[in-house]
């Protein structure tokens, strides 16, 4: 049996329409990145939310987690997290820019703009965070 | 072929007035708020402190200040609503239809408002600590 | 002219077929050779049974849309040895995000149900004489709308892909012309066929469809040019309501 773009069973048909980007262009794939890294960031805030309950146990619980999350394993999450923020956020202001007809024939390099200042702070931000 | 003598099918044509327009505008200011706010946020508990992050009493005693404590609530309601507008938009484009989407709006309201009595509880809380 | 051989594996589906296969034809090409000619090859000598719509051959009908090596492309202008190129064979499949019939043709009647809901007239103003002088007993130049109807756009759509309920690219941007050019078009009736969950608010900017057009309709241009004209307008009311 063939799996046809078009003959897409129910189920798995949103899944490829968003992120099965192969013979997409720079906008498809800008969208699936957007996409993820939304997804990916509203599971982090609730995460987020949660792990701060610690503060109410006080200064001894709080502070534990505080040294766990200065490990090694814990900054580079904080990076990858900061590379979240960065791609959603700047693509965000092209998505908003663009989808309101400012600058939409342009919006490849207006992408390219973004996601460059988007890893040049990165790179400071991870440098940072592992330096501090 | 002009126009005037073009019917639009049934339901095609919405029987109210659609908040699809005002929504999209709260997801894009908010989004272009928390830009600002995020970036705040960010350096203030990754970059300013030794090490880093703040350990207790540092979170307290930033909690403390009263411009800080608001600024965490508006920020706090800020990527709550952009964060579920934005799930809200994920859960449109799978079409679920008219009932579909009354339960998906009612849930994400509900969360919405979970998540920021629980927010603006815990800031409230940590201020007394 | 040299010609080589080029594989095209095409998707065929019967009614009644448990689901889409693809089968391999092997067809002589030269550098005037078009994927539409290829399948037209592939039907006259190889298996007359395949199933696909063409008309004119010069991308002025939109018949022909497809989707070749991954892309949505119009048959009649994709040539064959450029796509063979570096490949093992040439994937041709019907377009997306519309109803298979058979083969590579598709059901078009939910894209014209939405396209012909907007009501954009085929001849608009034509901006490319404006400095001519008109012929006596002509009012103003005219010519036809961009759009070939091709439904390339909504093929590409990754929001089509999952909502078969939103107008799509090809609907919004022939509301937007109506709204430029309404003649004696109801606007009333085109914003509230667009500014909805549905309309022109669901667009996530993917640029994809303006990607594909192969008739510089720009979809996703007319999308944000419509929903600069909903905010005008829904302001607009604001400030009237405000003064009253």
């Amino acid at each position: 049996m063939t799996s046809l773009k078009s003959a897409k069973s129910p189920s798995s048909a949103p899944l490829r329409a968003w992120f099965d980007v192969r013979g997409r262009r720079l906008g498809g794939w800008a969208f699936a990145l957007n996409r993820l890294s939304g997804l990916g960031l509203t599971l982090y805030l609730f995460l987020h939310l949660f792990v701060l309950r610690l503060l109410l146990q006080g200064e001894a619980s709080w502070d534990a987690f505080i040294a766990l999350a200065r490990s090694p394993l814990f900054l580079t999450l904080d990076v990858i997290l900061l590379a979240g923020l960065l791609i959603h956020g700047l693509n965000g202001v092209r998505v908003t820019l663009v989808g309101l007809g400012v600058a939409a024939r342009q919006h490849r390099t207006l992408f390219w703009i973004l996601m460059t200042a988007a890893a040049l702070l990165l790179l400071a931000g991870g440098w940072r965070i592992f330096t501090i | 072929m002009t126009g005037s003598t073009v019917d639009i099918p049934d339901h095609l044509v919405p029987a109210e007035t659609s908040p699809a327009a005002a929504l999209w505008l709260v997801q894009a200011v908010s989004g272009l708020l928390l830009v600002a706010l995020l970036a705040l946020h960010m350096v203030a508990h990754h970059f300013v402190v030794e090490g880093g992050l703040r350990e207790f009493r540092d979170v307290v005693a930033y909690i403390s200040n009263p411009a800080i404590f608001w600024i965490e609530i508006i920020f706090l309601f800020v990527v709550t609503v952009h964060a579920l507008l934005g799930l809200r938009a994920i859960g449109l484009d799978l079409a679920p239809g008219p009932t579909g989407r009354r339960v998906m709006d009612v849930a994400l309201s509900l969360a919405g408002a979970g998540t920021l009595v629980y927010g603006i509880w815990l800031l409230i809380t940590l201020r007394q600590m | 002219m040299s010609t080589q051989s080029i594989v095209l594996r095409v998707a065929r589906y019967k009614q009644g077929d448990p689901a889409p296969h693809m089968e391999e034809f092997t067809v002589e090409a030269d550098r005037r050779t078009t994927i539409l000619t290829a399948l037209q090859e592939i039907r006259r000598t190889l298996d007359r049974t395949l199933a696909l719509r063409h008309s004119c051959h010069h991308a002025s009908c939109g018949t022909c849309g497809m989707v070749v090596n991954g892309r949505e492309v119009l048959a009649c202008v994709t040539p064959a040895l450029e796509e063979a190129a570096g490949r093992v064979a040439v994937t041709v499949e019907p377009m997306q995000n519309a109803p298979l019939l058979t083969d590579l043709v598709v059901d078009m009647d939910p894209f014209y149900e939405k396209y012909n809901a907007a009501g954009m007239a085929y001849l608009r103003r034509s901006e490319h004489l404006a400095a001519a002088d008109l012929p006596a007993g002509l009012a103003a130049f005219t010519r036809f709308e961009n759009c070939l109807e091709c439904g390339l756009c909504v093929s590409t759509c990754p929001i089509m892909g999952s909502d078969p309920t939103y107008l799509g690219p090809a609907a919004l941007a022939a509301a937007n012309r109506a709204l430029e050019e309404p003649r004696d078009r109801d606007a009333a009736a085109v914003f509230r066929l667009v500014d909805r969950q549905a309309g022109c608010w669901r667009c996530h900017v993917a640029m994809e469809c303006t990607a594909v057009c192969p008739s510089n309709v720009d979809p996703a241009g007319g999308i944000m040019a419509l929903r600069q004209k909903v905010l005008r307008r829904r302001f607009g009311r604001l400030f009237r309501t405000a003064a009253d």
